[in-house]
C-alpha cells in the first residue's frame, strides 16, 4: 500500500500534485477532482445517481484539510467541500 | 481586475487576531486568491478562539467587498496548525455555529501525543473493562494517560473508575477539567448526565458532543489518550477516525464465532480508514471454577488468537472470565490498580505492554503527508 508523502496544490489551485512513498508522483487537475468528487453530492448513493458536473474548467482548489489518516478534504472555490479523497481514490483518479 | 496589494491595503484597517497589529502585519492572512473579481482569503487563528474571531472575519470580508471592482469576498478562519493549510475554514465562513457536515478537520489534540481506540464489533465483550484496565496498565508503565469515554449511549467509565462527581470548569470558563483516579484522567458524558438517565440523541448530536468531550477538555500533557468506543461500525467510529489522527486501534473480542464475525468487521473498518491495528485482545477467554478449579471455555477458546494470526495483526493476550474482575470493576476498582499482583491484573499488564511496544515501534503508522498550497 503506497502512502502519500507530499500533497501540493499549485498553479493557482488548478493542479494537485501528490507524491507517494513508492516514488510515484501523480498530477490531477482541479477540474478532474471537482467533477469526480467522491462526495454524495456528485456520486449520489448508487452508480445510477451519479451526476455529471460540467462547467468546472476554471475551478481552483482553495483549501486542503487532512481527514484522519486516510484522506484529504478538498475545498474548491465554487464552494464544494464535501468530497473526501482517500489515498486510494487519488491514485485511482490518476489512472 | 483587483490586485493583491489593493486587498492588503484594504485589510490594513482591520485589527488582526491579537487586536493590535493590523491583519497584513499580523502575518495571519494566507491563501489570497482572486478569481473573476471574487476574492478568497484565509486568516489563521487559534481554533479555541474561533468564536471571538468571528467579528474580525466579518470585518475583513466587508473591507474586501468595499474595494471598487470586487464582486464578492469570502474570508475563512483557519486553524493555526502546520497540518491545516490554505483556505481551510476552521469556523465555517457562512454557517457560523452550524454543525459542519464532516465535523472538524482532523487537527491533532494539543498536548496529546497519541490517541488509540479500543473497539469491538459486538457489544458486551468487555471492551470498556479492557479499556479501563489498559489505561491504568499504561499508566503503571510510566506513561501519562487519559481516557475518553466515546460510548455516549452507554458510558461505563464513571462506574469503572469509581468517579461520579461533575467535572469542574477550567480557568477560561469554557473547557472542562477531566476527573482523575488511579493516575488516569477521565472524561465521560456520564459525568454530565444523571446515572441511569438515557441519552436519546440522533447522530449529529452525538458527533458534536463527542467533539466537545474530545476538544473542550483540558487534557494537559498526555502520552496516550485511550478512547473507549461504542460497539459497532457507525457514526462515532467514523467520526473519531476522521476528526483526529488515530495512532492505532485495539480490538476486543470474546472467542466465540458470533463475536469474531463482528470483530472482523471492526478490523476491516479500521483498515479502510488506514488506522493501524495494535492488536486483538481475547476477553472472557476461559473460566476457572473458584470451587473445583476446573477450567471451562465458556465462549470457546483461542478464537481471537487464530483470527489475529489469519489477519496478520498482533495478538495482545487473553483475559479470563473472572469474578474478581467483575466485582472490582463494578466497584470502580480496576484490578490492575487494586490487585496488581493478581493473575487478572498481570494479564491486563501484559496487554498494556504489548500496546506500549506497538506504539513505540510505530505499529505501521505512517507520518501524515505534508500539505502545501503554492501560489
Amino acid at each position: 500500500m503506497s502512502w502519500p508523502t507530499d500533497i501540493v496544490a499549485m498553479d493557482k489551485g488548478r493542479t494537485l500534485e501528490v507524491a507517494f512513498d513508492d516514488g510515484k508522483v501523480i498530477r490531477l487537475t482541479a477540474e478532474k477532482l471537482r467533477v469526480e468528487s467522491p462526495s454524495a453530492e456528485v456520486q449520489g448513493h448508487s452508480p445510477n445517481q451519479k451526476r455529471t458536473v460540467v462547467g468546472k474548467e476554471n475551478v481552483a482548489i482553495v483549501g486542503i484539510e487532512p481527514v484522519g489518516n486516510y484522506a484529504i478534504k478538498i475545498v474548491f472555490d465554487d464552494g464544494h467541500d464535501t468530497g473526501l479523497y482517500s489515498w486510494d481514490y487519488l491514485r485511482k483518479l490518476a489512472g | 481586475m483587483v490586485s493583491r496589494d489593493e486587498i492588503m491595503a484594504a485589510l490594513a484597517g482591520v485589527p488582526g487576531p491579537d487586536g493590535r497589529a493590523s491583519l497584513p502585519d499580523s502575518g495571519a492572512v494566507s491563501g489570497v486568491t482572486i478569481r473573476d473579481d471574487k476574492v478568497f482569503a484565509a486568516i489563521a487563528i487559534d481554533p479555541a478562539r474561533a468564536k471571538a474571531m468571528e467579528p474580525m472575519r466579518a470585518e475583513a470580508e466587508a473591507a474586501i467587498r468595499a474595494i471598487p471592482g470586487v464582486k464578492g469576498a469570502v474570508v475563512t478562519l483557519t486553524a493555526e496548525t502546520a497540518r491545516s493549510v490554505g483556505g481551510a475554514p476552521a469556523g465555517h465562513a457562512h454557517g457560523g455555529d452550524a454543525p459542519r457536515r464532516h465535523g472538524r478537520p482532523s487537527e491533532p489534540l494539543p498536548g496529546v501525543k497519541r490517541i488509540i481506540a479500543v473497539a469491538s464489533g459486538k457489544g458486551g465483550v468487555g471492551k470498556s473493562t479492557v479499556a479501563c484496565n489498559l489505561a491504568v496498565g499504561l499508566q503503571k508503565l510510566g506513561l501519562k494517560v487519559g481516557v475518553l469515554d466515546a460510548d455516549l449511549f452507554g458510558p461505563s467509565m464513571p462506574k469503572l473508575f469509581g468517579l461520579n462527581s461533575k467535572p469542574g470548569l477550567a480557568p477560561d470558563g469554557k473547557k472542562l477539567v477531566p476527573l482523575e483516579n488511579y493516575g488516569v484522567k477521565v472524561m465521560s458524558i456520564g459525568f454530565l448526565v444523571e446515572e441511569g438517565a438515557p441519552v436519546v440523541w440522533r447522530g449529529p448530536m452525538v458527533i458534536s458532543a463527542l467533539n466537545q468531550l474530545l476538544r473542550e477538555v483540558v487534557w494537559g500533557e498526555l502520552e496516550v489518550l485511550v478512547v473507549d468506543m461504542p460497539p459497532g461500525t457507525g457514526d462515532t467510529q467514523l467520526s473519531m477516525a476522521q476528526n483526529v489522527p488515530l495512532a492505532g486501534a485495539v480490538i476486543v473480542s470474546t472467542p466465540q464465532d458470533l463475536a469474531l464475525i463482528d470483530a472482523r468487521r471492526g478490523i476491516a473498518m479500521f483498515n479502510q480508514v488506514k488506522v493501524p491495528l495494535l492488536g486483538v485482545v481475547e476477553n472472557m477467554s476461559y473460566f476457572v471454577c473458584p470451587h473445583c478449579g476446573e477450567r471451562t471455555d465458556v465462549f470457546s477458546h483461542g478464537g481471537a488468537r487464530k483470527e489475529a494470526q489469519k489477519l496478520g495483526v498482533p495478538f495482545l493476550g487473553e483475559v479470563p472470565l473472572d469474578i474478581a474482575i467483575r466485582l472490582n470493576s463494578d466497584d470502580g476498582r480496576p484490578v490492575v490498580a487494586t490487585m496488581p499482583e493478581g493473575a487478572q491484573a498481570l494479564a491486563f499488564l501484559a496487554i498494556a505492554r504489548g500496546v506500549a511496544d506497538g506504539l513505540a515501534a510505530g505499529a505501521g503508522a505512517k507520518p501524515a503527508p505534508r500539505i502545501r498550497i503554492l501560489d
